[in-house]
């Protein structure tokens, strides 16, 4: 039987899910024309993925990660600008990706802690940023690709086994 | 009637989105000007006559906070209202942006109607087609 303590570390992780599914799905389907759904992790894309990161300070402490599967970018990408892929560069691919880690960062933290007062850094393209232990992590199944965001929280609970 | 716009956001790509959808929610812009953080704003300001600003927060060099406290010294530029958009959804932020002078904000995700209400409500529903 769980104790108080890791009752509330499950309970906190259930609400880091739901805000995470919730904000991905209104962003993907409102800014990038795609429907996210959350799946099971399969990082087998991960080689080939767009990976980006975002440091935040302030009331909580910690990294925003995103990848993006190169299918997923190249589509999402070109629904953003407008364009057909073959009309894309890789710079823009790049660049909207980065876009879309901004907005999920800031809406995914806002929402989770509305109360909070957050400093945010710009984007920056990273390596690959698989599942990391003491961090919330989802992935998600697109219309084309796959797409997973991890919250690396100095403050974060224990990981739900 | 057609209305002048200044778009301030320090993604380039992020600009071209919001002046898609502004076409996209019906509105007819005229002249769309573009900066890529407060102080280019604050110069294309000076150069042109501008409706509406619609402008990011987090920003290099200067951003959206300090752009709104610049445009209330200056006594040509406090009456062009700004319209913040953003990721940042908390109180705090807003509150901070509406006592600065912000006219509105919108928080992203938005959609094409989000922003033409807005629009609509700042400017008055004779610039909208």
């Amino acid at each position: 039987m769980p104790n108080d303590l890791e009752r509330t570390a499950i309970a906190d992780q259930d609400v880091d899910f739901h805000v995470i599914d919730r904000v991905a799905a209104e962003v993907l389907e409102t800014m990038f024309f795609t429907e996210a759904v959350a799946n099971g992790c399969d990082h087998a894309w991960f080689g080939s993925a767009i990976t980006a990161r975002i440091q935040f300070e302030g009331s909580h402490v910690g990294q925003f990660l995103l990848g993006v599967s190169l299918d997923a970018a190249r589509s999402m990408a070109a629904g953003f600008l407008g364009l057909a892929e073959d009309e894309m560069t890789e710079k823009d691919c790049r660049q909207v990706i980065l876009e879309l880690s901004n907005i999920l960062c800031g809406s995914v933290l806002s929402n989770r802690w509305p109360d909070s007062r957050l400093s945010l850094a710009p984007p920056e393209l990273a390596g690959c940023n698989c599942c990391k232990e003491h961090a919330v992590h989802r992935c998600f199944a697109l219309t084309e690709g796959a797409l997973s965001v991890t919250i690396c929280c100095a403050d974060a609970p224990e990981p739900r086994v | 009637m057609a209305f002048s716009v200044l778009i301030v956001d320090d993604s380039p790509v992020m600009r071209g989105f919001i002046r898609r959808v502004m076409t996209l929610s019906g509105f007819e812009a005229g002249d769309c000007w573009e900066a890529s953080n407060g102080e280019e704003a604050l110069a294309q300001l000076r150069e042109h006559e501008v409706d509406v600003i619609l402008t990011d927060i987090n920003m290099p060099k200067m951003n959206g906070e300090e752009l709104l406290r610049q445009l209330e010294t200056d006594a040509r530029l406090r009456s062009v209202p700004a319209l913040v958009i953003s990721t940042d959804a908390t109180k705090d932020r807003i509150l901070r942006m509406i006592s600065l002078g912000a006219e509105g904000y919108i928080t992203k995700p938005f959609t094409p109607e989000a922003l033409r209400e807005e629009l609509e409500r700042i400017l008055g529903e004779s610039h909208a087609q």
